[in-house]
């Protein structure tokens, strides 16, 4: 096992992966010769040479169209959008197309295609660099969000959704990055999609969460369990179609749900999850259900960016609320 | 490269450069006439369906048989295909039923799916971004080696589509073997050509990307077929991609919700009433092929018997099931649909099929 | 035959048109897709072809008119068949549900602040929450609030009285003296528990009772040829081991009438063995040995144990547990007699098989009439757990057996 960054484990799954399957082929903005500018993509240009990755020119929505092609054709195309917030030049082909072509198509069709993109704020960023649009491509039917929340995770989470046959939009957090490295296993290994993962098992509230705020959630457990509360941190990393068993299991247990999310809080993702609790779990809940989010703004810039980006502190007054309700 | 010539080989009165067709058979000319005038008569009766409330809106091609006709010939057998909407010949040419194109614009999803191994997309409604598509299937091919060519139709309006530019980019960069055909029918609803582009052609336009341009009399079948055969051979054979205009008009309104007549004269279409695709390809037969009224009728009459046994099987078609909504959002059910389909087959008062 | 030409709806969401004009008349041929009509919608002036070949015989409408959609423009008499979508059946939705009237509790629940669990808690303790004064803000119902008025309960919740122990004597204060001499035995022992189960199936299970008889000609003669082979090993074999036989395999086949029904939980309890208790004629009165497992008995095994358990009622040397745990009760009272019977059925059985004397009468088979032995049989049952048809099928499948004993043989595990 090596100790590897996020970063590293995109990195090896896009070798490991293009190594076993030649339909891979990575296309983007600087992906080849530069390795990605978070260079998620370092040394695969070498490896498997300019027809498997390419430089694409600047063209977000050609770079996704041609990827859906290619993905009719029969390929397994990794297209890399550089920030999420240039998602949306893409986003017609993904919202019109990509989503859509199998059941245009009747099943005839499908497009097994992996849109990843950097995402997310807490790096101090230029505008368009901080965003969290999941929501939004969770609410088109047709189409699968991934967001990992570890080394390990993001390696295993990417091999999946390669294979997967429909369409993954792949965010990785870029706060995460580099920020930490953890054991990752050799070799190809994946991670199912659909199914969450508990990072701190506990009886007294449940933190639903994915992505940047995993660890946000792991830091404000460790802070109430001082306190006699045990949290539960529950690691989406699907966060659509998320897994419900384990939200319902989880919540049934707990009695209390706090969701955490980056992204601002209405029409989020938070609310789809509290509705489901509300659905699924009424009669266990011993609170009402509460989100701790991005408010709804535009991410600000650096000055000030830390006030929006929750942390661990307001996810600590949210499970007291949860827990002192009466 | 001349982007500015149109290239015809048979003119409206039906005077043919013969030498240009010598590798056309008489039997290929045959039924590309009769393929032009199969596909007029299915226009015409979808248009009447729709009139009776027996099909849901819906784009007419009158006026565009030969572009569509020449174009599908000139495919070769493991060329894919890339339609927009306008292009009913080409796509019957490539296997689609001609009780499939009822079912789609009569409202069921049914209809949509192209044949298996027909290397035919889906009717693209957006306007122009089903170029990237073929893009990418003609770099898939390039990549594995693939001997094979893709053609994209598309109308004038999607020359204006940011898509439209990115694609034919990307082609020129990558020598991609793709042929982007433009319909160019010189409406875009109720947009002039000269509104759409200060362009003096559409064909001009390769130009910008290092691709090859040409120009084309769209009313000329074998024009068209000779030239999409050529582009897509240079593509296929020589990574060469290309812009082909095929110079045509629209003779009816842009679908059966428009009324045309809001926005151009009589006088504007008179013209090309003069330039008509199928007629000037039955001057040609008569005076060349021993064409006679009794073929003709035979031929309108064994057509039409096709189109209406068409109607008859899709008016013969089971309605779809309400369950059949949740099929194929994903190659496997997940969990949230599979829910979602058992509740509204709850509240269905006959929920079997 | 008559075709209806009704305006169509010709473009996006246009409800209405303008007639402009008629292109023809009545009195007309016209041909499949000809012109036959002009409107102007919002949209655009639209000519409308004739969907079908015939002759115009009627024109509702004149120009200027407003038609809506669906409005018949044209009638044609044509010979064609009129074209038509293949409709399929009507469409599917269901009406949505008819508006519950409001219960008087979920009115009340509007006042009462507390959250589905606490709610639920409340239930569980068997607490009426609406009783429980709130400690939590504005007045909010806490757990620990439905946790305290329940400890403080002093006495159990008395237990639902069975109906039979709330009725009261039917006969209390009835002077039987009054109109002649009379003598007083006081009901003991066997007969008295008889009298209470009696009196608690009846009031409480709503009794059905189904006729029927079955043929046991070939049955009888079955009996007879095996009787020898019986008494070689001690044992007396008669078709009551096999109407035994038959009803346990009856009742794995309608597994309903093997159940019992919780009145506490609402539940039916589906039970995965198959008790069967035999009605025993005893002097003390009728007693109910159970034959455990008849499913998994051969009809000779039956007979045997169903031998050792009659002659122990009889001799009052029967162990309790013997009389316990029955699924289902056949009664037999060919011995007496008579044709036809009502028995109740046993407390908490949901079903009980009568059967009464087999006697030669004539019938009809085939269009004839032929002397067969006919064996009356009836079913009571339970018309809370079962309904008419399905006790009904449940005979015949007994009746199927005895009928043809040799399907015993290769239908029955």
């Amino acid at each position: 096992m090596a100790r590897l960054s996020m970063i590293e484990a995109i990195n090896a799954a896009l070798h490991e992966q293009m190594a076993r399957d030649d339909r891979i082929v990575v296309m983007g903005e600087d992906v080849g010769v530069d390795g990605g500018v978070f260079r998620a993509t370092v040394g695969l240009l070498e490896k498997f040479g300019p027809e498997r990755v390419i430089d694409t020119p600047l063209a977000e929505s050609a770079i996704v169209g041609t990827a859906i092609g290619m993905a009719i054709y029969g390929m397994r195309p990794v297209a890399e959008i550089q920030f999420e917030g240039f998602m949306f030049k893409a986003f017609d082909q993904i919202y019109s197309h990509a989503s859509r072509i199998r059941h245009r198509s009747q099943g005839l069709y499908g497009v097994p295609m992996v849109v990843r993109a950097p995402y997310g704020a807490g790096v101090r960023a230029l505008e368009h660099h901080s965003d969290a649009p999941e929501a939004l491509f969770c609410h088109l039917p047709g189409l699968k969000v991934v967001i990992p929340a570890t080394p390990s995770d993001a390696k295993g989470l990417l091999t999946s959704s390669i294979e997967d046959p429909d369409t993954v939009i792949f965010l990785e957090p870029k706060r995460l990055y580099r920020l930490f490295k953890e054991e990752v296993p050799e070799g190809e290994y994946r991670v199912p999609l659909g199914k969450a993962r508990v990072a701190r098992e506990g009886r007294d509230v449940t933190l639903i969460t994915y992505g940047g705020m995993v660890s946000i959630c792991e830091k404000a457990a460790q802070h109430v369990a001082s306190e006699g509360v045990e949290a539960e941190v529950l690691d989406l990393r699907t966060v659509w179609p998320f897994d419900v068993d384990a939200i319902v299991q989880s919540v049934n247990k707990t009695g209390r749900a706090v969701i955490v999310h980056e992204a601002p809080r209405s029409f989020g993702v938070g609310a789809e999850i509290a509705a489901t609790i509300a659905e699924r779990c009424l009669l266990s809940l011993l609170a009402p259900v509460k989100r701790v989010t991005g408010y709804d703004i535009i991410p600000p810039l650096a000055r000030l960016e830390e006030y929006n980006y929750p942390d661990s502190d307001r996810v600590v007054r949210a499970i007291h609320e949860a827990v002192q309700f009466q | 490269m001349d982007y500015k010539a149109l290239i015809q080989v048979m003119d409206p009165d039906g005077n043919t450069d013969e030498s240009a067709i010598q590798g056309i058979s008489e039997a290929e000319i045959i039924t590309m006439y009769r393929l032009m005038v199969f596909t007029r008569l299915w226009n015409g009766k979808a248009l009447s369906l729709q009139r009776q409330g027996r099909l849901g809106t819906l784009a007419s091609v009158r006026g565009q048989e030969a572009s569509n006709v020449g174009m599908g010939l000139a495919l070769g057998p493991d060329d894919w295909f890339c339609p927009s909407f306008r292009e009913y010949g080409a796509m019957f040419i490539r296997g689609v039923r001609p009780k499939d194109l009822f079912t789609y614009w009569g409202g069921d999803e049914r209809g949509a799916r192209p044949p298996d191994g027909s290397k035919v997309l889906p009717v693209c409604i957006t306007v122009g971004s089903h170029l990237c598509h073929a893009v990418g299937i003609a770099w898939g091919a390039k990549i594995r080696k693939e001997k094979l060519a893709v053609l994209s139709s598309s109308g004038d309006g999607s020359t204006s589509q940011g898509d439209f530019h990115e694609s034919l980019n990307f082609a020129g960069v990558y020598k991609l073997p793709v042929v982007f055909a433009i319909q160019n029918n010189h409406w875009a609803i109720s947009v002039p050509l000269e509104k759409q582009t200060a362009s003096e052609t559409l064909a001009q336009k390769a130009f910008a990307y290092g691709i090859d341009g040409v120009r084309v009399d769209g009313n000329d079948v074998l024009a068209v077929y000779l030239t999409v055969k050529r582009l897509l051979d240079a593509a296929r054979n020589e990574y060469k991609p290309a812009l082909v205009e095929l110079f045509t008009y629209r003779m009816d309104d842009h679908t059966t919700a428009d009324d045309a007549s809001r926005y151009r004269s009589e006088e504007m279409i008179a013209p090309w009433r003069a330039r008509d695709p199928i007629d000037r390809m039955r001057k040609y037969l008569t005076a060349t092929r021993g064409w006679n009224e009794g073929k003709e009728s035979d031929l309108i009459a064994e057509c039409t018997a096709q189109v209406e046994q068409a109607v008859k099987d899709y008016e013969a078609i089971q309605p779809p099931h309400p369950a059949d909504m949740f099929g194929h959002m994903f190659a496997q059910e997940p969990w949230h649909l599979r829910e979602q389909k058992e509740e509204l087959l709850k509240n269905l008062v006959r929920p079997e099929r | 035959m008559r075709h209806v030409f009704r305006l169509p709806d010709v473009g996006e969401g246009i409800a209405q048109a303008e007639i402009i004009e008629y292109l023809v008349k009545p009195g007309d041929k016209v041909k499949a897709d000809q012109p036959v009509i002009r409107i102007e919608t919002d949209k655009a002036v639209v000519e409308l072809p004739s969907p079908v070949a015939g002759t115009v015989v009627e024109i509702p409408f004149k120009p200027g008119d407003t038609a809506n959609v669906g409005d018949p423009l044209l009638i044609i008499e044509t010979e064609a068949e009129a074209p038509a979508m293949a409709q399929g059946p009507p469409p599917r939705k269901i009406e949505p549900p008819r508006p519950v009237p409001p219960q008087s509790e979920a009115a009340q629940a509007a006042r009462i602040l507390a959250t589905p669990h606490t709610r639920r808690l409340a239930r569980e303790l068997g607490v009426d929450i609406a009783t429980v004064k709130g400690s939590g803000d504005h007045g909010r119902i806490t757990d620990d609030d439905v946790r305290g008025v329940a400890a403080q309960a002093t006495a159990p919740p008395p237990k639902a009285p069975t109906a039979a122990a709330v009725q009261a004597p039917a006969t209390a204060g009835f002077d039987f003296e009054k109109y002649g001499p009379t003598r007083r035995v006081p009901l003991k022992g066997v007969r008295k528990r008889i009298a209470e189960v009696m009196v608690r199936s009846v009031s409480t299970i709503p009794h059905v009772s189904h006729f029927d008889e079955a043929d046991v000609t070939d049955l009888m003669a079955v009996v007879d040829r095996e009787k020898a082979l019986a008494e070689s090993r001690g044992i007396k074999l008669t078709v009551l081991s096999f109407l035994a036989k038959a009803a346990a395999a009856a009742l794995i086949a309608y597994p309903s009438l093997n159940s019992s029904l919780d009145e506490e939980t609402g539940e039916l309890v589906y039970k995965d063995y198959i008790h069967i208790g035999i009605a025993t004629d005893t002097e003390a009165g009728l007693m109910v040995p159970v034959i455990r497992d008849v499913d998994r008995k051969s009809i000779l095994q039956i007979a045997s144990e169903l031998q050792g358990l009659s002659a122990r009622a009889r001799d009052r040397s029967i162990d309790l547990e013997e009389l316990r745990g029955g699924t289902f009760t056949l009664t037999n009272v060919g011995a007496v007699g008579g044709k036809f019977a009502t028995p109740i059925i046993l407390h908490p059985q949901v079903a009980i098989l009568c059967s009464l004397r087999a006697e030669p009468r004539p019938v009809v088979r085939g269009g004839e009439v032929v002397i067969r032995t006919m064996m009356p049989l009836t079913l009571s049952f339970d018309h809370r757990v079962l309904d008419g048809a399905e006790a009904g099928r449940f005979v015949n499948y007994i009746k199927d057996l005895l009928e043809d004993p040799l399907r015993m043989l290769v239908d029955v595990a």
